[in-house]
C-alpha cells in the first residue's frame, strides 16, 4: 500500500515536470465561454407586478405620463448614464463571461454595463464608493456535489442613482440602499441556456422582488463582438434639467409638444 | 525495457490526470502575472508621448496634418475642442486608450487577453488563438487586435505580448491636445507589452502607430505602475459632462444647467424648430 502511495506521489511529481496547471483549474467551473444573448425584450417585468409602495407607484405613474408626452420620466440612460444594477442584466447587448480565480467578469458593451464580481473570498469593505453597477461579491457553489461548481451566488451593494429597472421607468428608492442577490447557473438540460435568478431588496418595494432572466449562448464559439457607443449619434440632450432633442440635421428641437426653447440669456452679451 | 516502462508511466500519468480532472487546458504559470490594477505614473497627463512635455510631443505629422493640428490648438485656445472628439463621450479608441487615463486591468485567458480600461468601458479583446485578421469586419474605435505571446528570454515562460490592431474608425486623436490621425482611418498599431525586468510592478507598452497623417511610424513607450489590493472607481463620462454638440458646433452647459457659448462671440444655436 505504502509503495502504491509512493508511486502515486512520483506520478504527481511527473505531472509537475510536464507543466500541468494547478493554479487555475478551469475544469472546476462551468463552461460559460461564448456569446450570451437575452431571450426576450430588455424589460424587467410588467410594472403591474412590481410591489411598489404607494409613493413609488405614484412616481412610476408620473413617469409613464411624462414619457407619453415625449419626456423621459425618471429613466436616466437617455443621456448615456449607465443602466446600473440590476438593469444591466436586461442584457441590452450580447455579453461574455470570463471566469478567473479572483473574479468573474461580465463583459457587456453598451453604456457602462460591465461587471466585476469578486470571488476571492473578501468581505464587504467598510466603505464602498457607490457606483451604478455596484460592488459585487460572489461565491461559486457546487450544489449537486459532483466536484464542480455550478452556481454563482452574488450579492451587490454600494449602488447609486438614478436607476430604474428598465426604460418604462419602474423606479428605485432615492436612498439607493438597494441590495441585489443573484443565483447564476446553466440549465441542467441545456448548457447553452443560462439563468440569473435576481432578487431585489429596495425601500421602494413592499417586499423583495424576484425575477429570472434567461440568456442563450450563440452557436459560434468565435463570435463577432460589435462595439456599442451610446454617445455616438445620441439625439437626446439635457438643458435646464429638461430633455430636448437634436434633429437629424443637427438642430435643437423640442422633445415634447409645446416645449419652450431653452433660455439663451448667456448669449445676449457674449463677446460684447 | 526502460523505453517500455517510460511509455507505460506516461500513459498512466495521462489517464490519471484525466480522471482526477487536472487542468491541462490553461497553464497560467506559463504567462506573466499581470493581475492587479495598472495606472499611468504620477505626473503623466493626458498626453501620448510621456517622454516629452504635453504640447511639445513633436508628432511626425505631414504638413497637411500639422496644419490641422495647429488650427486645432488655436480652436482649443479660443474655447473650442479642435480635433479632440471625446468631449461627447465617444471612446478614446486606439491608440489613445493606452494613455490609461483611468486604471486598467489585464485578464489573460488562453485564447484572448482582455484589457479592461475603466472609462466608458473601453474593452480590448486581443485574440491570441492564432486567427488571421477577418475580411469585412466592422470598424470600431478600439479596433480588432490579434496578439501572440513570446518567450523572449527562453526561460519557458511567456514574457511579452505582441499585438497588431487594425479596423479602426474615426474620429480619433492621440490625446486631448488633438494630435490628429488621418481621416482615412487606415491606422495600424503595433505593440509590445512586457513587464520591466527589474520591477514586475512596472509594465511597458511600446506602441508604434502607422498612419497616413504621419511621415513615418511613430513609436512611444507607455509605462504603467501596478497597484495591488486595488479599488475600482466607476467613471461615467456623461455624468457632469457640460460639453454639448449641436450640429457641428460645441457649446457648454452652465453650472445652473443653461445653454451657454463655448467661445467668445459665439452666436446662439438656431431655434428654428421651436418657431413652428
Amino acid at each position: 500500500m505504502l509503495r502504491g502511495s509512493i508511486g502515486f506521489c512520483a506520478l504527481m511529481a511527473l505531472a509537475g515536470t510536464l507543466g500541468v496547471a494547478h493554479a487555475f483549474d478551469e475544469t472546476k467551473y462551468p463552461d460559460l465561454k461564448g456569446q450570451w444573448n437575452r431571450t426576450a425584450a430588455p424589460r424587467w417585468e410588467s410594472a403591474s407586478k412590481a410591489p411598489l409602495t404607494p409613493e413609488y407607484r405614484a412616481i412610476y405613474e408620473a413617469n409613464v405620463k411624462d414619457q407619453a408626452e415625449g419626456g423621459q420620466g425618471e429613466t436616466p440612460t437617455y443621456t448615456c448614464i449607465s443602466p446600473g444594477m440590476p438593469r444591466v442584466m436586461n442584457a441590452y447587448e450580447p455579453f461574455e463571461i470570463v471566469v478567473t480565480p479572483q473574479a468573474t467578469h461580465f463583459l457587456m458593451d453598451h453604456i457602462h454595463d460591465a461587471r466585476r464580481i469578486l470571488t476571492d473570498g473578501r468581505d464587504w469593505p467598510k466603505e464602498i464608493d457607490p457606483s451604478f453597477v455596484g460592488y459585487s461579491i460572489g461565491k461559486w457553489v457546487d450544489e449537486d456535489g459532483d466536484g464542480r461548481y455550478d452556481v454563482l451566488v452574488v450579492e451587490t451593494r454600494g449602488l447609486r442613482g438614478p436607476r430604474s429597472y428598465d426604460s418604462t421607468g419602474i423606479p428605485f428608492h432615492k436612498d439607493n440602499q438597494t441590495i441585489v442577490k443573484e443565483r447564476i447557473y446553466l440549465d441542467k438540460a441545456n448548457s447553452n441556456i443560462l439563468y440569473d435568478e435576481i432578487t431585489v431588496i429596495d425601500n421602494a418595494l413592499t417586499r423583495p422582488w424576484s425575477t429570472t432572466k434567461k440568456y442563450a449562448r450563440g452557436p459560434d464559439r468565435n463570435p463577432v463582438w460589435g462595439e456599442s457607443v451610446c454617445a455616438e449619434g445620441n439625439q437626446h440632450i439635457v438643458i435646464e434639467n429638461q430633455p430636448y432633442m437634436l434633429s437629424s440635421d443637427g438642430y435643437l428641437m423640442p422633445a415634447k409638444k409645446g416645449q419652450k426653447p431653452p433660455d439663451l440669456t448667456y448669449f445676449k452679451n457674449n463677446g460684447k | 525495457m526502460l523505453y517500455r516502462k517510460t511509455i507505460g508511466a506516461l500513459a498512466l500519468t495521462s489517464a490519471l490526470l484525466m480522471t482526477i480532472g487536472i487542468a491541462q487546458a490553461f497553464d497560467d504559470s506559463k504567462y506573466p502575472d499581470w493581475n492587479g490594477q495598472w495606472r499611468r505614473p504620477p505626473g503623466v497627463n493626458n498626453q501620448w508621448d510621456p517622454s516629452k512635455p504635453r504640447l511639445k510631443e513633436e508628432a511626425p505629422l505631414t504638413p497637411e496634418y500639422q496644419a490641422i493640428y495647429d488650427a486645432n490648438l488655436k480652436d482649443q485656445e479660443a474655447g473650442g475642442m479642435g480635433t479632440d472628439p471625446t468631449y461627447t463621450c465617444i471612446p478614446d479608441g486606439m491608440p489613445r486608450a493606452m494613455n490609461v487615463i483611468f486604471p486598467m486591468e489585464i485578464v489573460i485567458m488562453p485564447k484572448t487577453t482582455y484589457i479592461l480600461i475603466e472609462y466608458l468601458t473601453m474593452l480590448r479583446r486581443i485574440y491570441t488563438d492564432g486567427r488571421d485578421f477577418p475580411k469585412d469586419f466592422p470598424a470600431s474605435f478600439m479596433g480588432y487586435s490579434i496578439g501572440h505571446w513570446v518567450d523572449t528570454d527562453g526561460d519557458g515562460r511567456y514574457d511579452q505580448l505582441e499585438i497588431e490592431t487594425r479596423n479602426l474608425k474615426n474620429p480619433r486623436a492621440f490625446d486631448s491636445s488633438g494630435i490628429p490621425l488621418h481621416a482615412d482611418a487606415e491606422t495600424v498599431i503595433k505593440e509590445k507589452i512586457y513587464a520591466d525586468k527589474a520591477n514586475p510592478d512596472v509594465l511597458h507598452d511600446e506602441v508604434t502607430t502607422i498612419d497616413h497623417a504621419l511621415t513615418r511610424p511613430w513609436t512611444v513607450v507607455k509605462n504603467y505602475n501596478r497597484v495591488r489590493n486595488e479599488i475600482w472607481v466607476e467613471s461615467i463620462c456623461q455624468e457632469n459632462n457640460d460639453h454639448l454638440k449641436i450640429g457641428n458646433d460645441v457649446y457648454m452647459r452652465s453650472a445652473d444647467g443653461f445653454l451657454m457659448p463655448a467661445k467668445k462671440g459665439q452666436p446662439a444655436p438656431s431655434l428654428k424648430y421651436f418657431e413652428k
